[in-house]
């Protein structure tokens, strides 16, 4: 029987992983670690395929799948609805985490041993930890008597080829800082730690978590954008302020490292910023999976995930932050900073990506507390957020653009001012070009369009340079934060919302576009029934530039509604319209965004993307 | 030199985040309870038509005499069917009166609906456009209110009602009788 099969492949990866654990404290069994490391991979990923084959063949006899399935899904979404639920995404986490530790044990050579013995033995505590849970309140290969004809089908809205891929990514992102935080402990728990060169160890994982944590909160971001139909693409959430929190650390941690790197400093700061990233992972998910608190993320109500998570947390915390109280402070030194250097300059944005991070976490845990303390219910929302983390990110991306060039060690000053005037001059003359065009203002509007600028002219100027001897990646990826700035501060400042009531042929006026409601008609998707509306897109000229075809579906197995927006977009603005309720009779209440720019926040993220692939190639290639 | 009490902070920091996550485990608390600012005050006054017939349904009329369960559902919401036999229980069990809010719905559809699993409502209000729901603070449906017989509303329940919440609603019954 295949689900027991699974269920077998489960149990074998959990003695696999006690093996890994318990052989990395003995000397000399490389041999045997190596049996369990591969092991371990196998047989979790052979338990991953077997549910994702019980997925496609729709064996309703399992209850995950008959939770989550229904014959008329079409194939893709059977297969991603695997990470689409509580227990299947954490058969995923645990195939990450494998992965991780396969790549681990692959650094061993003839002088590291015990370091990544020690490194090994961490990350098979954290597997251990991981498959147990797995097992004992979360089993995706748990059986429904008698077997169902068919399942309950799969909540619509998670129906997305970009939600398809948001959790793979994402987790690649947090479960890659669980490899910086092996690398960590073992620094801290060995006494001769500090003489292996665990930085350069460190630094590609921490890349690959970096890089695949950005893209993959880009993604979740998209899809809130034109799934969900409000018109926004971020809206601390909790769960997406938890996934903010690890970027934000793995962010700071990615530049120490370079510091670590190049002038040996910062060691320490280094290994806690590294032990904080995964357990604010860890956190993330105990808040999605404990139901502690209500977003669209949250999974099934469960009390016994959420303690069993939360000691979970307990003990790696614990134990690494008391390791870090006691053993740190052999990785000091007393290395020099000035202020006008690049490790200065990286410093102090670190420093502001700790306060964005607090900030948020307040944030986020804040009404709980209230909560706790006097049993009222107090939301923390939008302009909280708006107006204690923006006066923080304002320097640190002032200091973003000059950072790069300045060098290590010390610069004077009259010499910054030399390298910094062709950006200065690109800067001011493009936000008046731009200005000139648009012809709105606001203070915010001015202040981001500046930034954006200013990063933006800063990493061309590098990029056509290319004296400073600098990581081609790192441009792409400053250059993909100059044009995330862009597209934050158009669609964020300039937003144009009208919400109206329209009939056939009505018509409605959205900045210099006009929208005539053309026709509206009745769809069969290949689960689902549709209304669709045809709105015409008039430009001042009078022609037509679009038709915009936003659908109001119904999908019967789950008996839900959902919005499908439709989106018309060129590299200037959107036009966003979004179906809603309503007759023949009576009309539709239509919902239009004009959202200037949104598209460079997709373009910001790829490039990103982009540019920490080219590093992570880069810095596997020195480590080989 | 950093002093070596400050490398203790993280974890000082952590325990504290950890117990207060810890502490918020075992209350017993739902995440999705959010307070009414209309318990212990009147009931909001409307107007609308009934499911039944071509009357009008009167708030003022429906909701003055005796203890009424006011709930909110719609044939599309899926937790409301589950609830529907704790609602027809309270019908057959307790005798209570029971009035429903059809909430963004097609009257047809519900017709149908009430045919199939039964009908435990003495009056049911159409709100097709959720104005009602509006005025009444309802944070989603299914939403359940108790409504005494001077037209007070003393408890509200968010989510469809399971066995736990069923004996809570039928002790405050037997307390407001």
């Amino acid at each position: 029987m295949l689900p027991t099969l699974g269920n077998i492949a489960l149990f074998l990866s959990l003695i696999f992983a006690v093996s890994q654990f318990y052989y990395t404290r003995k000397k000399n069994k490389i041999k045997i670690i190596s049996i369990s490391v591969k092991g371990l991979l196998i047989s979790s990923l052979f338990s991953f395929f077997i549910l994702i084959y019980l997925h496609i063949i729709s064996d309703f006899s399992v209850l995950n799948v008959f939770q989550n399935s229904h014959t008329t899904k079409p194939l893709f979404y059977k297969i991603t609805a695997v990470w689409g639920n509580h227990e299947g995404s954490m058969l995923l986490w645990i195939i990450v985490l494998t992965i991780f530790n396969y790549f681990i044990f692959k650094l061993y050579n003839k002088k590291n041993y015990i370091f990544v013995s020690k490194t090994l033995e961490i990350q098979a505590f954290i597997t251990i930890g991981f498959i147990i849970f797995t097992i004992l309140t979360s089993n995706p290969f748990d059986r429904i008597i008698p077997a169902q004809e068919n399942g309950l089908g799969f909540n619509p809205i998670l129906q997305d080829p970009a939600l398809a891929i948001h959790p793979p990514l994402l987790y690649i992102g947090y479960v890659g800082f669980s490899a910086a935080f092996s690398i960590s402990v073992a620094c801290l728990a060995l006494k001769n730690g500090k003489n292996f060169p665990w930085y350069k160890y460190m630094k590609p994982f921490v890349m690959i978590a970096w890089t695949f944590l950005t893209i993959g909160i880009a993604l979740g971001s998209l899809w809130a954008y034109y799934e969900l139909g409000w018109g926004g693409w971020w809206f601390w959430d909790p769960v997406e302020n938890a996934s903010f929190m690890p970027w934000l650390i793995g962010t700071a941690l990615l530049h120490s490292l370079i510091i670590v790197e190049k002038r040996q400093s910062l060691q320490a700061w280094v290994l806690l910023l590294s032990l904080l990233a995964f357990l604010l992972s860890v956190v993330g998910t105990f808040l999605v999976r404990s139901g502690i608190l209500t977003s669209v993320h949250t999974f099934a109500l469960d009390p016994s995930r959420g303690i069993y998570i939360l000691a979970f947390t307990a003990i790696l915390g614990s134990y690494s932050l008391i390791l870090f109280g006691v053993n740190s402070k052999k990785y000091f030194n007393n290395n020099y900073f000035t202020f006008f250097s690049k490790e200065g300059a990286i410093l102090v944005n670190n420093i502001f990506m700790i306060i964005v991070c607090s900030t948020v976490f307040l944030g986020t845990i804040y009404p709980l507390l209230i909560e706790a303390m006097t049993n009222n219910k107090i939301s923390v929302g939008e302009p909280y957020y708006n107006s204690t983390v923006i006066p923080i990110l304002i320097p640190a991306i002032i200091i973003m653009g000059v950072g790069p060039i300045l060098s290590w060690g010390k610069e004077n000053t009259s010499n910054i001012i030399r390298k910094l005037l062709p950006s200065l001059l690109i800067t001011t003359s493009l936000t008046i070009l731009f200005f000139s065009i648009y012809k709105s203002f606001s203070l915010i509007g001015i202040a981001g369009i500046l930034l954006a600028f200013w990063i933006i002219s800063n990493n061309l100027v590098m990029f056509y340079k290319k004296k400073f001897n600098l990581s081609v990646g790192m441009i792409v990826a400053h250059l993909g934060v100059g044009f995330l700035i862009l597209g934050i501060t158009g669609s964020s400042v300039w937003q144009i919302e009208k919400i109206s009531n329209m009939k056939i042929n009505n018509e409605i006026n959205i900045n210099k576009y006009k929208i005539v409601f053309d026709s509206i008609n009745e769809i069969k998707g290949p689960n689902y029934l549709a209304l669709r509306g045809n709105f015409l897109v008039f430009d001042k000229k009078k022609n037509i530039i679009t038709t915009l075809k936003p659908e109001h579906r119904f999908y019967p197995i789950t008996g839900s509604f959902t919005s499908e927006a439709s989106i018309h977009t060129n590299i200037f603005r959107d036009l966003y319209i979004v179906l809603g309720e309503g007759n023949l009779n009576e009309g539709w209440t239509i919902r239009m965004y004009y959202n200037p720019l949104v598209i460079w926040i997709w373009i910001g993220a790829l490039t990103i993307f982009l540019g920490g692939c080219i590093s992570i190639n880069r810095n596997l290639k020195k480590l080989t | 030199m950093i002093k070596k009490q400050l490398l203790k902070i993280p974890f000082i920091i952590f325990i504290i985040v950890l117990s207060i996550f810890f502490y918020l485990l075992i209350i017993d608390r739902n995440p999705s309870k959010i307070p009414s600012a209309l318990i212990n005050n009147s009931v909001p006054e409307f107007e609308t038509n009934s499911l039944f017939g071509d009357k009008k349904f009167y708030s003022s009329k429906e909701l003055k005499h005796e203890i009424t369960l006011v709930n909110f559902f719609a044939t599309w919401c899926k937790p409301c069917r589950d609830e529907h036999v704790y609602i027809q229980r309270f019908k057959d069990e307790k005798a209570l009166n029971i009035i429903g809010i059809n909430y963004k719905d097609n009257p047809k559809k519900t017709v149908q609906w009430l045919k199939k699993l039964g009908n435990p409502y003495s009056n049911i209000a159409i709100d097709s456009n959720g104005r009602i729901a509006i005025d009444w603070g309802v944070y989603g449906i299914p939403e359940t209110f108790i409504v005494d017989s001077k037209g007070i509303i003393k408890f509200r329940h968010i989510g469809p009602i399971n066995k736990k919440k069923y004996r809570e609603i039928n002790l405050l019954i037997e307390k407001l009788r």
